[in-house]
């Protein structure tokens, strides 16, 4: 069961007010114009025990994302692709409201959109990765850990379980006298596009991009929209308690598509990236 | 009980290539998670473990709250990625037990009775994990505690020694925990010069016993060192002598 | 001149051996005096004492706070002073001894999310701080660009007798009112004025233990390093006269609590 709540971080009127200011004369309480993100630094294989891993740091939203490679059964109804499974785990170190504990409503939200964002764009070709077709395959398990939050998570987050995933090093395995045996070699995991996700929200009559956690504080609606490298739509998911109107989502969209292709590219450059 | 396997070779060298009383390479840094009141990251050898403080501040539920002092609530968890083959993320017995002992560890050096009525609130999240992270977590936790600004009797630090080959080393890594004869995982205060963590699993002679404590401690003191430099660089800068002060 | 000796410590390290007085964030064991926090020890005739350069607020009886309020019952305000507690502003306090929660509305004096400058006028071990707003100068301050600092540079951030927040203003154009829990508003016309006491603040803030500090801080603010220095004169903003009241009653306060230190 879902129930309203209220909001956990109370922005004083003063900032509100002097974030109505600004937004209204297209610039925020950073210095960002409304469709600036906020610097993103990527860390690629710092875990070096895990498969692929990479620390992003969205302003100073902090995530680590580690993938680790096992075999296991496929998913019912998925006989012939490996499974790719993903959660997300805010830290009790993330901020003062964040408990232990099982995830939250907010903690399964952001685990099921960055997954989709991922999944519907079919980054990984799970067709490549059956070992015996319905009996056994390559499981995927992508695992991200929230250090430090700022405020959209859903990029953060996303962006961390890309950047994993394209430096990964995938084990090979073989069928040896009907056991999974691990060969000792290692894959490029086989990644047909890289998806970027877009979060927009807005405040008042304006949308900004890549808010903050007071930002998200103050807004009325929220929307993350996921693009493949064909600047096609994979995932969408509008968020918060106020509505959009028919052209504020277009616009987001619109955002979204062509902020993503920047994004894109810069992932593109980083070292490790396959 | 496994094998007999080299774990130290005829030189004396052990399968990373320290001696009997090396300890890894340590590094910390304080003040990485920025939302948190005090936090360290360390790198104990390829232990990579973050501790950040909240408190004192408001207990919630109130009625956990203590008239008299403080309460110190400590999670230890590990992050899935961490281990060799991935982790459930629910916390396990392991991680229950150890937050406990975590927690016995670093409540002595705290003067918990300046803070009546609050809660200090301290998360350990192992992101990778080799062999002494319970250590590695309780050395970065009391640098944590100290960045938080908590009142505190003396910093905690922690080292473990071990027996491997029918040799007392210190600072087991993980190959040798797994395959050696003994781990003992100690906590010192070292200008009290008190114990407040000890754990022993394997097979001590009392000589052993003795030793592996004592080489322990030793392992302590140069832990110490290296979480005073950390704290020192982080408020003072490369300015260790106070000069003048307006 | 009293003689004062100075040094760094952290928490376990021995600031000194022999029979002296402990005073604030040092304990005594044995023979020595022990730092209990990171921070400057200083040792002087009176005593051993700790200056500590980090630490949430701790409410202290008479402190002039910035707060947030965030919620309210019907008899009371609850107020976020950025401490490990909750403070509380009796509705009573603002409404008069004869308040009715049937007549009169709370939201509408004060709301969640308004700012109130309030002093702590109790405090101890077994409840919560309580304010008020109803000497001169508290109550809700309703403009400024608002800052948070670690409240133990906030000393630093005065100076002594209010002089490193007055070199400031004057150099600004502005008008700062701080609390002692680390919470600062800066009220000004001038939005250059703004940044450039916001970019002070910050170097107080993260410098605060070091040497030659006012002239570093001068020097970003392009003011002489002299004791004739000019003022620029002081901006008349609408809540000059309050804060002005503000800034000596909080210096006031410093002066009392330096008193019972020492």
């Amino acid at each position: 069961m879902s129930s309203s709540k209220r909001s956990t971080i109370i922005v004083e009127h003063l900032r509100k007010q002097q974030m109505w200011d600004a937004i209204s004369k297209g610039k925020r309480l950073d210095g960002r114009n409304l469709n600036e993100t906020r610097p993103i630094e990527i860390e690629q294989d710092i875990i070096k025990k895990a498969n692929g891993s990479a620390k992003v740091k969205l302003g100073n939203s902090e995530v680590v994302a580690g993938v680790k490679v096992e075999t296991g059964e496929p998913f019912e109804g998925l006989e012939n692709k490996g499974a790719l499974i993903l959660s997300a785990e805010v830290l009790p170190t993330a901020s003062p409201y964040s408990e232990p504990g099982p995830p939250d409503e907010e903690t399964v939200e952001l685990a099921r959109v960055v997954d989709r964002g991922i999944r519907e764009s079919h980054m990984i070709d799970l067709d490549k990765l059956v070992l015996i077709p319905g009996k056994i395959v390559y499981t995927i398990f992508v695992d991200c850990s929230v250090i430090n939050t700022d405020g959209n998570l859903f990029d953060a987050t996303s962006y961390a379980v890309v950047s994993a995933l394209v430096s990964s090093k995938l084990p090979i395995f073989e069928i040896q006298d009907g056991r999974v045996v691990d060969t000792g070699n290692s894959q490029d995991p086989p990644i047909t596009t890289i998806p970027i996700s877009i979060t927009t929200v807005r405040i008042g009559d304006v949308v900004i991009l890549d808010p903050t956690a007071e930002e998200e504080a103050c807004m009325d609606a929220r929307i993350t929209i996921a693009t493949n490298s064909n600047g096609q739509y994979t995932a969408i998911q509008k968020g918060s308690t106020g509505a959009f109107t028919v052209e504020q989502i277009k616009k987001a969209a619109e955002i979204a598509r062509i902020k993503g292709e920047e994004i894109r590219t810069k992932l593109k450059e980083l070292p490790k990236t396959g | 009980m496994s094998q007999a396997k080299n774990l130290i070779d005829e030189s004396g060298r052990r399968t990373d290539g320290r001696t009997a009383d090396e300890l890894r390479q340590i590094k910390i840094t304080v003040g990485v998670v920025k939302n948190a009141d005090g936090s360290a990251f360390i790198e104990f050898g390829r232990n990579k473990i973050i501790a950040a403080v909240y408190g004192p501040r408001e207990v919630h539920p109130k009625h956990m709250a203590l008239p008299d002092r403080c309460i110190l609530r400590c999670r230890y968890h590990m992050s899935p990625f961490s281990t060799d083959t991935r982790k459930n993320p629910a916390p396990s017995r392991r991680e229950v037990e150890i937050s406990k002992v975590m927690r016995e560890s670093l409540e002595p050096a705290l003067i918990l009775e300046d803070y009546p009525r609050a809660a200090i609130d301290l998360f350990v999240e192992v992101l990778q994990a080799d062999g002494g992270s319970r250590c590695a977590g309780i050395t970065a936790a009391s640098i944590a505690l100290a960045d938080a600004g908590i009142n505190m009797r003396d910093i905690v630090s922690a080292c473990a020694a071990g027996k491997i080959d029918n040799k007392i080393v210190l600072d087991i890594n993980d190959t040798e925990d797994k395959e050696g004869g003994a781990d003992m995982p100690v906590a010192y205060m070292p200008h009290l010069e008190q114990v407040t963590l000890l754990q022993l699993d394997g097979i001590l002679t009392p000589e052993q016993f003795n030793e592996c404590l004592d080489k322990a401690i030793g392992g302590c003191n140069v832990v110490y060192e290296i979480q005073r430099q950390a704290l020192m660089q982080k408020y003072f800068g490369n300015e260790t002598e106070l000069k003048e002060v307006q | 001149m009293q003689e004062i000796k100075r040094k760094y410590v952290v928490p376990g390290d021995k600031v000194i051996e022999g029979n002296f007085r402990p005073l604030m964030n040092v304990i005594k064991a044995g023979n020595s005096i022990i730092a209990t926090r990171i921070g400057i020890a200083e040792t002087g005739r009176d005593g051993v004492k700790v200056i500590p350069l980090s630490g949430v607020y701790i409410p202290r009886v008479s402190d002039i706070v910035i707060g947030k309020i965030i919620d309210h019952s019907s008899l009371s305000w609850e107020v976020d002073v950025n401490s490990c507690f909750s403070a509380h502003l009796p509705a009573q306090d603002v409404f008069g001894r004869d308040f009715s929660p049937a007549r009169d509305d709370m939201g509408r004096q004060l709301a969640i999310g308004d700012l109130i400058a309030a002093r702590i006028i109790a405090f101890d071990r077994t409840r919560d701080p309580m304010l008020t707003i109803q000497d001169k100068d508290l109550g809700k301050i309703p403009h400024g660009e608002l800052l948070k600092i670690s409240a133990t540079r906030v000393p630093r951030l005065i100076g002594k007798r209010g002089s490193m927040i007055q070199t400031i203003e004057q150099a600004t154009q502005t008008r700062i009112l701080i609390g002692q829990n680390g919470i600062v508003v800066i009220m000004g016309r001038n939005l250059d004025g703004i940044k450039l006491a916001t970019r002070a603040i910050r170097m107080v803030e993260e410098e605060a233990h070091t040497a030659n500090l006012t002239q570093r801080v001068k020097a970003l603010l392009n003011v002489p390093d002299s004791p004739q220095a000019e003022g620029s004169s002081i901006i008349q903003t609408p809540n000059n006269q309050k804060d002005e009241e503000i800034q000596s009653t909080i210096e006031e306060v410093e002066e009392e609590i330096e008193g019972e230190k020492i």
